[in-house]
Parts: structure tokens; sequence; C-alpha cells
């Protein structure tokens, strides 16, 4: 009985462990001038979205401005996944604090994890904001044109789309920087994998690059039709989206456990 | 001879090889260093930069894995649960978090520590009395001076009760009243009956304070053994270089 207790406190304290990790990733990453400056971008990418809702190529304007926002956030957002993620890693690396961390109960894989749902915490924190202020600008637009015109559940899930292409993001630049030596080639090796797998239907092709297909592909996860008022599988794409963390977060705890620090 | 659970830290035949060169081939480091630490015992790590000292420590402590051979803290392996749970370790200059204040960090070291809240909180308040710092718990880290940063990195070493202590370079950086203080807080540490390990170039402070010696050099272990064994100076040496000095520049240098 003794030892089923024990057992049960042992299970019980991974992932209180895992959110210490997590609950200072995210203050630190509050913190972050990267976080603050790619915020502001990206509010001022979708606000920009009003002033150039000239050149909407057609579209109904409340559609460009979507198009528009969510673009932004996903650009913003994808730089901030990667960059964000390098520097909260390397900043207890550089800094030494890892061996304070490592010399406890925690265990590697859950410093990773720990460190990886900080920063997913950081990423729907940012996405909310700049969904909410495109929100915002499109109800502002829809009482200027009168009626209401744009479904705001839509906007949501299509925040939500975003939200899991930048996790997938993060994860990926987390497990590079497992192995890499520095925080820059870690970051730009992030942006690289993202650009990668933002680029996977490529491999569909009939010429295509064929074991691209194991990458996870994050033109998946594109909010257009969506915004097209098309229907998404979201159970599929959580399922898809769900996989690939797993194994990226698997493979970047194996890497960690096998580094000297 | 230490025999059986008297062992508090154990290295058998320990190497360390980094790959070096374009075909990588592994380049040995640190070894071959046997040695032994009772339980108590207060160890000087002492040795020139480079001689391996931290990397010793950080083998001890779980940080980096060994090439070849074994490490073992209390009869666990090195870096395992039961291994990492009774050791404490202060990296060499670590960087805190700014934002942090003192008592936010020792709470976070706690909680990694599995340690339950109330068990936390009343460990953390007795480590921040032990090191001294309770005027400056509640400022913001980037505020510290050096010396109290290193009192905070051996209050989180020692938040969770750890059986040994591995301190890397605890006194670099400090004023002549810090130092003194450390040797005070070493010194609490083996009267509590916490196995010490530390490094450093001070030699008459670790002469003053060790229980034992052990003197690097180009990653091998040159000499080890207990302090009160060191040899006095020989006829005609200089007169103010202490019995463990001597021994020091005889084993780096050659020479008395």
């Amino acid at each position: 009985m003794a030892a089923a207790e024990q057992r049960f406190a042992r299970l019980r304290a991974s992932p209180q462990r895992v959110g210490w990790v997590a609950r200072h990733t995210l203050a630190e990453a509050l913190r972050l001038r990267l976080t603050v400056l790619f915020a502001i971008a990206g509010a001022m990418l979708v606000l920009m979205a009003l002033r150039l809702q000239e050149f909407n190529f057609g579209h109904a304007e409340l559609k460009f401005i979507s198009d528009f926002g969510l673009g932004g956030i996903g650009l913003m957002g994808t730089l901030l996944a990667a960059l964000a993620t390098a520097q909260l890693f390397f900043s207890d690396i550089h800094g030494g604090v890892v061996g304070c961390l490592f010399t406890r109960a925690l265990r590697r894989w859950e410093y990773v994890a720990g460190k990886l749902v900080g920063v997913m915490a950081l990423l729907a924190l940012f996405v909310s904001a700049l969904v909410a202020v495109l929100a915002i600008v499109i109800a502002l637009r829809e009482r200027d044109l009168g009626g209401s015109l744009f479904p705001l559940a839509r906007l949501l899930q299509a925040g939500a789309l975003v939200w899991l292409k930048l996790t997938l993001v993060a994860v990926m630049t987390l497990t590079v920087c497992t192995y890499a030596g520095s925080m820059l080639f870690a970051a730009l090796a992030g942006l690289l994998l993202a650009m990668v797998a933002q680029l996977r239907p490529l491999a569909e092709a009939p010429h295509g690059l064929a074991w691209l297909r194991v990458w996870p592909n994050l033109g998946l996860f594109d909010a257009e039709p969506l915004l097209n008022g098309l229907t998404v599988p979201l159970p599929f794409l959580v399922l898809y989206w769900f996989g690939y963390m797993v194994l990226f977060t698997g493979l970047a705890a194996y890497v960690c456990q096998q580094r000297d620090y | 001879m230490l025999i059986g659970d008297h062992r508090a830290v154990e290295l058998e035949g320990f190497i360390k090889s980094y790959p070096a060169g374009w075909l990588r081939r592994p380049v040995p480091a640190v070894g071959p260093v046997s040695l032994r630490i009772a339980r108590g015992q207060v160890l000087g790590l002492l040795g020139p930069n480079g001689s391996g000292k931290s990397t010793l420590l950080k083998a001890l402590a779980g940080l980096i894995l060994p090439s070849a051979g074994r490490c073992r803290i209390l009869n666990h392996p090195a870096g395992s649960d039961a291994g990492r749970r009774a050791v404490g370790y202060l990296p060499e200059s670590v960087r805190l978090p700014p934002y942090q204040t003192g008592r936010e960090f020792l709470r976070y070291c706690a909680g990694l520590s599995s340690l339950s809240t109330s068990q936390a909180e009343s460990r953390v308040e007795a480590v921040i009395a032990w090191a001294g710092l309770g005027l400056a718990i509640d400022r913001r880290l980037a505020t510290y001076s050096k010396g109290m940063r290193q009192r905070l990195g051996l209050a989180q070493a020692v938040v969770h009760e750890p059986q040994v202590v591995l301190l890397d370079e605890p006194a670099s950086g400090l004023d002549p009243e810090g130092r003194l203080a450390l040797v005070q807080m070493i010194r609490d540490l083996a009267a509590q009956g916490r196995t010490v390990v530390f490094s450093s170039h001070l030699l008459a402070q670790s002469e003053q304070i060790c229980d034992r010696v052990a003197i690097l050099g180009t990653g091998r272990l040159l000499w080890e053994g207990l302090a009160a064994e060191l040899p006095g100076p020989p006829p005609g040496a200089v007169p103010a270089l202490s019995p463990l000095e001597a021994i020091y520049l005889e084993k780096i240098h050659g020479r008395r």
C-alpha cells in the first residue's frame, strides 16, 4: 500500500516539475524584448490591413482584412516561435542555470516538456491577443458597412489553426536546440525547418522530393480554406499535430538526455 | 581505506574524452582518475586552469557522461534519479535570471527538487537564514553583488538537503570578507555531516577547511591524500610556503 502511494506521489511529482519549468519559461518569455517587438509588429500588420484594403485583389474587404491579418500573425508568430524558443533554451545553458536544474529530481525530458509548454503558452497568448485585435478591426469595419458579415467562430478556428502551426515550429526549433551549440544556429535552423514544412506540398508533385513526405506539412494548417467558408477536418489536424508534437518532443528529450552540459 | 556504505563519492577509472579534428577522434581530456571520498569529508580539488577540476565535478553532478569508468554518488550512478537527489551543485560563475528575486529562485529550485509546498517553504526560509540573505532575498537578482550571488548559489545547492555538495570555484571573485563567510559555510556543511567537494585556486583557504586534498594537472590526478598528512616544507624551502603550497608547486611544476 505504501509502495503504491509512493509510486502515485512520484507520478504526481513529474507534471508538477514540468509545471514549474513551464511557469518559469513563460515568465521569462513575457520579459523578452523580442516578444514585445513581434507583438507590436504583428498588431501593426493587422492594423495595416485597414490601410491596404484598396489592394484587395477583388476579394471582399472583410475577407481581405482577415487574410492579411492572419498572415501577419502567422509570419510574426513563426519568427517568435523560433527565436523565443532558441533564446529561452540557451539562456539556461549559457548562463549555467541548467547546472542548478539538472542536479535535482527534475528529469531532462521534464525540462524539455516544461520549456515546450512554456513556449506554447506564450504563443497562445500571442495569437489570442492578435486575433482579438483582428476581431476588433473586423467588427469596426462591419459596423461601417452595416450588419454582421463575418462569423467570429470562423476567425477563432483560424486562430487555433495558426497556434497549432506555430507550436509545430517551436517544437522543431526545440529539437534543434537540444543538439545545437549556439542560439543563432538553432533559431536559423528552426526557421529553415519551418520553411521546408511550409513548402512541404511540393513533395506531393510527381517529381517532388519523396523523402520530404515524412516531414510535417504546415500547409495543412493554413486558414485560407476556413476563411473561404470550407470545412476543415479539425479532429484529423489535431491528431496529425499531436503525433508530430510527441515525435519531436521525444526526439528532443532523447538528445537532451545524451548531451553533456 | 573506505569500505562499502562509507563511500559518498567514488570515481573508478574515470575518463572523459572529447572529439577533435576532422575525423572527430576522441581525445582524452581528463583521466583516468580514481578517487574515493568518505561520508562527511571535505575534499578540495586543486589544480591550474584546464586541469579537469570542473569536468570531474560535472561528472559527479551527472551533467556529463563518462567516456569510460564510473562515477558513483552514495553507491548510485551519478546522474541517475537517486544520484541527482543526493547531490547539490554550484556551477562556476552562474548567471541567475535577473528578473527574479532570490526567494523566487529558491522556490523554483525547491519545486524542481520535488519538495512539498510546506517543506519547500521551511527549507527556503532555513537556507535564507543560513546564507545570510535575509535583507536582500526579496530584491531582484540583477541588483545582487557577486558575493550575494555566490551565497544564493550555495543556498540553492543545499535547499533540498543533499548529502553531497559539489562546489565549482565557489570563492572566485569574492572579496576577503566573502571568502571568510564561504569558509564558514563549508565548515557548517561539514558539521552537518555532508560531504563537500569543491574546486579552488586558493591553497591557504583549502588547507584550512579540507580533510582531503586532490591535486590535478593536465587531466591527471597528481596527488591525493589527507590534509593532515601533508609533509612539511623541506629544509631550505621558501619559508612563506605552507605545506600545501609546497606540494602543489612540486606536483605541478616539479619544484620545491
